[in-house]
């Protein structure tokens, strides 16, 4: 099929650059459909930026990046319908406080898509209960815990029924013990076949799912390959030198 | 350039929490003594008391009329200053600012004389209706930068969130941004109210027949100024106490999805 070889994601010469700090140095990088990215690095190395460039929530510099064969450089390119193609899940879950976890999970889908009430409902109900806390639906978000709370960050990113899913350190802002239940929605969504840029570190989560993984520093990527070449045989020293001091 | 996340409680009384709502508190004394001596002065004192009450009565409609008026247009004028003083949009943002920084730089009074008397002099305006204007116009920067503050007080995890989404700015304003910061904005807007509805009662001083202008024209007329006024602060007071209260009751109810 053409759709699997042509990429959905292409960044090409890519810079970016925060007064000062160089956050992308002439980064390019592509996925195909299906495909999960896995992008690691110390922080600051520019990999947030990276992720949060792919839906423009960063304007880069200079360089192209295509999406879905739109080029979001372009400003003809219609950003905000281009992103309800583009899930995206943050470390600080966002979700919105004045709504309860139903709303939360319907306010897109209605507003945007025009979908009746009922069955974005039901779509809602279909997803919290995929990521396991239908019962929460009519709570508000302040009752949830984090684990719980990103979970329903990703349901609400699904009900949009994105083509990609973009997650920046999903697991960071919690605690330890909550890890699991997020990871293992996101494990279920990856065998599910979705299309994932993940900014992350967790090397289990690397190791267990990734087509690729891409190891960023310094606004650049030094180093990418299958978890299998990555995590037994990395060629560069700065990537032993991560490797060692996070495994 | 960073924001700070608080919001500075202005002039005004102040506005009771749900913590001190028993018997003995501030706001419970102060309006169960204001209205137990109108009350006295009235059945005990008819003679001039009563008199007076009525003919004050007249004044307070006034003054509410003004008051509830002028609230709902600084609000709107408000909500558009305070967007447009976080507006991305430079033309917009420099309009937004100088408007507020003109009427704050110039007294309420003076405000009020000028409108007034430009309104009166370029346009056939009703007394009243310049009034109003004249109190919205300066409120409305004020109330503006409240909404200014209440706006950027919330995180900008939640615009990125609604941004993701694929909601525009103005979607993400009025969906996402405006419902919760409403909940930031409205004790310090309940005390911009409260300070609007006694500084209306500088409009006594155009041709508008507020509270204390019916008080000044008793008092003048009978030369009874000592009790004039006292009766005159006395309802003042009750008046601005019930608003104070009506503004905690509001904001009780809208902080219902905070965990506690």
């Amino acid at each position: 099929m053409s759709a699997t070889s042509t990429p959905i994601v292409e960044i090409r010469n890519v810079h970016k650059s925060f007064g000062a700090l160089k956050a992308l140095n002439n980064v390019s990088l592509s996925m195909n459909l299906g495909e999960k990215v896995v992008i690691i690095g110390p922080s600051g190395s520019g990999k947030s930026t990276l992720l949060r460039s792919i839906n423009k929530l960063e304007t880069v510099d200079s360089g192209t990046i295509i999406v879905d064969g739109h080029n979001i450089m372009d400003p003809n390119t219609n950003i905000n319908k281009l992103r309800m193609e583009l899930g995206m899940v943050f470390q600080s879950f966002n979700l919105f406080p004045h709504k309860t976890v139903l709303e939360n999970l319907t306010l897109a889908p209605i507003k945007l898509k025009g979908m009746p009430k009922d069955e974005a409902n039901s779509i809602a109900l279909k997803l919290l209960d995929k990521v396991g806390i239908k019962e929460k639906a009519h709570v508000y978000p302040s009752k949830l815990s984090g684990g719980q709370q990103q979970r329903v960050a990703i349901a609400r990113a699904l009900a949009m029924s994105p083509k990609i899913m973009l997650f920046d350190e999903p697991t960071s802002a919690l605690d330890p013990e909550m890890i699991g239940e997020v990871l293992d929605v996101m494990v279920t969504l990856a065998r599910e076949g979705m299309t994932m840029a993940v900014v992350t570190h967790e090397m289990g989560f690397a190791r267990e799912v990734a087509d690729r993984v891409v190891f960023m520093d310094h606004g650049t990527i030094i180093e990418q390959g299958t978890p299998a070449h990555f995590f037994q045989s990395p060629e560069h020293e700065r990537t032993k030198l991560f490797l060692s001091q996070i495994l | 350039m960073r924001e700070t996340r608080t919001i500075d409680v202005g002039e005004g009384a102040a506005i009771p929490s749900k913590s001190d709502w028993g018997l003995f508190n501030a706001w419970a004394i102060s309006f169960v003594g204001a209205l137990a001596a109108i009350i006295y002065l009235v059945c005990f004192e008819p003679t001039p008391y009563k008199r007076l009450l009525f003919y004050l009565a007249d004044g307070v409609v006034i003054t509410f009329q003004v008051t509830f008026m002028s609230i709902i247009s600084a609000c709107c004028i408000g909500l558009v200053v305070g967007m447009g003083r976080v507006s991305k949009n430079k033309a917009i943002n420099l309009v937004a600012s100088t408007y507020v920084e003109i009427i704050r730089g110039i007294p309420l009074l003076v405000q009020l004389f000028y409108i007034y008397y430009a309104l009166g002099r370029f346009l056939n305006v009703h007394d009243l209706a310049a009034a109003v204007i004249a109190m919205s116009v300066c409120y409305g920067a004020y109330m503006g930068e409240v909404f200014r503050a209440g706006i950027t007080a919330i995180d900008k995890g939640q615009t990125e969130a609604a941004r993701s989404l694929g909601f525009n700015g103005k979607q993400t304003m009025f969906l996402v941004i405006l419902p919760q910061a409403w909940r930031t904005i409205l004790p310090p807007v309940g005390n911009e109210f409260i300070a609007l509805l006694k500084d209306t009662s500088l409009v006594s001083i155009l041709a508008v027949s507020d509270l204390l202008r019916r008080g000044r024209e008793f008092s003048s007329e009978t030369f009874l100024y000592f009790e004039t006024y006292t009766l005159v602060a006395l309802v003042y007071l009750v008046i601005t106490l019930l608003l104070s209260k009506g503004v905690s009751i509001m904001e009780a109810r809208l902080s219902h999805y905070v965990r506690h």
